[in-house]
């Protein structure tokens, strides 16, 4: 299978230790990852790289993850991108906000890396 | 015996006589005097019980009885007979409208001693209707000063919700001069009775956010007005400093546990990946190591959710996700979890829960929390021997379902069984904590099944082992008598 053939997850959280372990992770399951660190690159990246899959988080700089998945659910571009959101937030508001906006997923920091990863793999069409 | 005074104001010498002859002969003082000021004040030093005013010549809408000279001269609560022109019809109802209690007609034949004891009589009763309406008067004017002391918004509405009273407060709030509309329309812009109002017509509470912005609380009194039908005194009460505290405090949980929960993300990720040999190849006693770490991680992060728990249970903020399910559902969320949990310590774990229990109406979740919590304590505190996870069906009443935890453990001392379900209580064993904990477990787990309807309680002695219990009411629908 080459590098073309992997399946491409954007990670956005502003804490660059958890986003390092998460595409650790990731990379060891085999899928392409590219990190952004605000929302402002998470919605840039998003539009240059197209990836699969956009794993968010709720606070985050210049805007937030809510403001993030807003923006990325308006354009044509990336508004087919599915969304897991991944905050340590534990709010049924931003819950029930998060499930209004399109999210495909919600994860609660911490979290269990078997379920996160199983979920990862059910929205992409792989298990 | 009272020996009663007549007092005759006119001129007309004639009518004066007669009256003197025919009242002295009963035994009645008399005096009289001119019609004028003058002989107002000098009939009033002989404290007469009534007067005779003679309209002296005056005839239709021009007789009238001078009121206001005579409560001037203290003779406001004496009832006053007019003396009419004979056949002067409208001259005499117009004393009796002025406030004449009773006319006669001249020249005076009859007798006047039993037209002056009714009059008498008439006017005790105007006197003791007078005073009632002073009284009331006053009354009013006192609550009205209390309103206005105030500081509260306050007012009073008639049984149409027409506002019949505003005090300052409610003035500043929302304006002057709104006497008269109704209170929903004024207040709330509404164009129908608000729900409370329209549900009961007894004293209620509620909560508004007015046009101020502020939030009150209002509590209304049922009072009733002269014809017995209800009014109602409402007063509010300024909760926005309350209110604004809450949320702040809700804000501060918020993010204090939001900030938390990060780093410990961090860590249970690094753990997760060395363990997976994702940072390379680790030693077994690496491994051992890194366990340790896991597991603190994880008593850390129960910690932190117990503490929230704890706080959002305190301050009234336990929200229920209910719906119709059974016990047998929600004990196999934990099931696989607790039954690890067990056998990792060496204890057998025996689930014993009938097929056939009626539904209950819960929070899945929350009730699964209070299962995993007895069944954690009673893992921990237990060396050996079994745990029993029981449910069954109490069919009194509406009926209950019993779900008990029962160990061989260590028990709980006698004294330390009444303070168990305290928060923060823990009880300690040759005054050494036995083992970890904050003391939280119980009490958000009696809070639990409070918030739905049941109770939980403990059975222990010391040595023996521990039965925690708890009920949770049969759903409705399901209320079958066995």
């Amino acid at each position: 299978m080459g590098d073309n053939d992997k399946k491409k997850i954007l990670v956005a959280d502003d804490d660059r230790d958890l986003v390092l372990a998460l595409s650790i992770r990731l990379k060891a399951s085999g899928y392409d990852v590219c990190c952004a660190y605000d929302s402002e690159e998470t919605y840039r990246l998003a539009q240059e790289n197209k990836p699969d899959l956009i794993i968010l988080d709720v606070r985050m700089p210049a805007g937030g993850g809510l403001s993030s998945i807003e923006r990325l659910k308006h354009s044509l571009t990336t508004k087919d991108i599915p969304v897991i959101f991944l905050t340590a937030f534990d709010d049924e508001e931003i819950k029930e906000k998060v499930r209004r906006l399109g999210a495909s997923g919600y994860f609660r920091k911490p979290f269990d890396d078997a379920e996160f990863m199983a979920a990862v793999a059910r929205i992409l069409g792989e298990a | 015996m009272k020996v009663y005074c007549v007092a005759y104001l006119g001129f007309d010498s004639e009518a004066a006589l007669y009256l003197e002859s025919s009242l002295e002969r009963a035994g009645l003082k008399f005096t009289s005097a001119t019609p004028d000021i003058q002989g107002i004040r000098k009939v009033a030093e002989a404290k007469p019980d009534i007067i005779i005013w003679d309209t002296g010549g005056a005839s239709g809408a021009d007789v009238n009885i001078p009121v206001e000279e005579f409560r001037k001269a203290g003779l406001e609560n004496q009832p006053v007979i007019a003396l009419v022109e004979g056949g002067d019809s409208e001259g005499a109802i117009q004393s009796l409208a002025s406030g004449a209690v009773d006319f006669m007609y001249k020249p005076l034949k009859e007798e006047p001693l039993p037209r002056i004891i009714a009059a008498l009589n008439t006017g005790q009763k105007q006197n003791r209707a007078r005073w009632y309406a002073r009284v009331i008067d006053q009354t009013n004017d006192q609550i009205k000063a209390i309103l206005a002391a105030m500081e509260d918004p306050a007012y009073i509405v008639s049984p149409q919700f027409q506002i019949l009273h505003m005090n300052r407060a409610a003035e500043e709030i929302f304006g002057e001069g709104l006497r008269g509309g109704t209170c929903h329309h004024v207040f709330y812009d509404r164009t129908e009775p608000c729900e409370i109002c329209a549900k009961t017509k007894g004293p209620a509470r509620w909560r508004a956010v007015l046009k101020n912005g502020k939030s009150y609380r209002f509590v209304s009194a049922i009072t009733r007005n002269s014809k017995g039908e209800i009014e109602k005194l409402v007063v509010g009460t300024d909760i926005t400093p309350d209110e604004e505290v809450k949320k702040i405090h809700r804000t501060f949980i918020s993010n204090v546990s939001h900030d938390l929960r990060t780093p410990l993300a961090a860590i249970d990720q690094y753990v997760s990946i060395m363990l997976d040999g994702l940072g390379g190849e680790i030693s077994e006693q690496q491994k051992e190591y890194l366990g340790v770490i896991k597991r603190s991680s994880f008593r850390l992060h129960n910690l932190i959710e117990n503490l929230i728990d704890a706080n959002n249970i305190l301050s009234g903020h336990l929200k229920l996700t209910t719906e119709v399910t059974n016990v047998k559902d929600i004990v196999e969320i934990i099931l696989p979890r607790i039954k690890a949990q067990a056998e990792n310590s060496g204890l057998s774990f025996q689930v014993t829960i009938p097929d056939d229990l009626p539904n209950v109406y819960a929070d899945k979740a929350r009730i699964a929390q209070v299962v995993a919590n007895l069944a954690g304590n009673a893992i921990k505190f237990t060396e050996q021997g079994m745990i029993q996870l029981r449910a069954g069906f109490m069919p009194r009443d509406e009926g209950r379902i019993i779900v008990s935890v029962e160990d061989t453990g260590i028990g709980i001392p006698k004294e330390d069984l009444a303070n168990i379900f305290e928060l923060f209580y823990r009880v300690e064993k040759d005054k050494v904590y036995v083992e970890e904990g904050a003391g939280l477990g119980l009490s958000i787990s009696r809070e639990i099944v409070r918030a739905h309807g049941g109770t939980l309680w403990v059975e222990s002695m010391e040595g023996m082992g521990s039965a925690f219990h708890f009920t949770l009411p049969v759903h409705k629908g399901d209320a079958v008598i066995r």
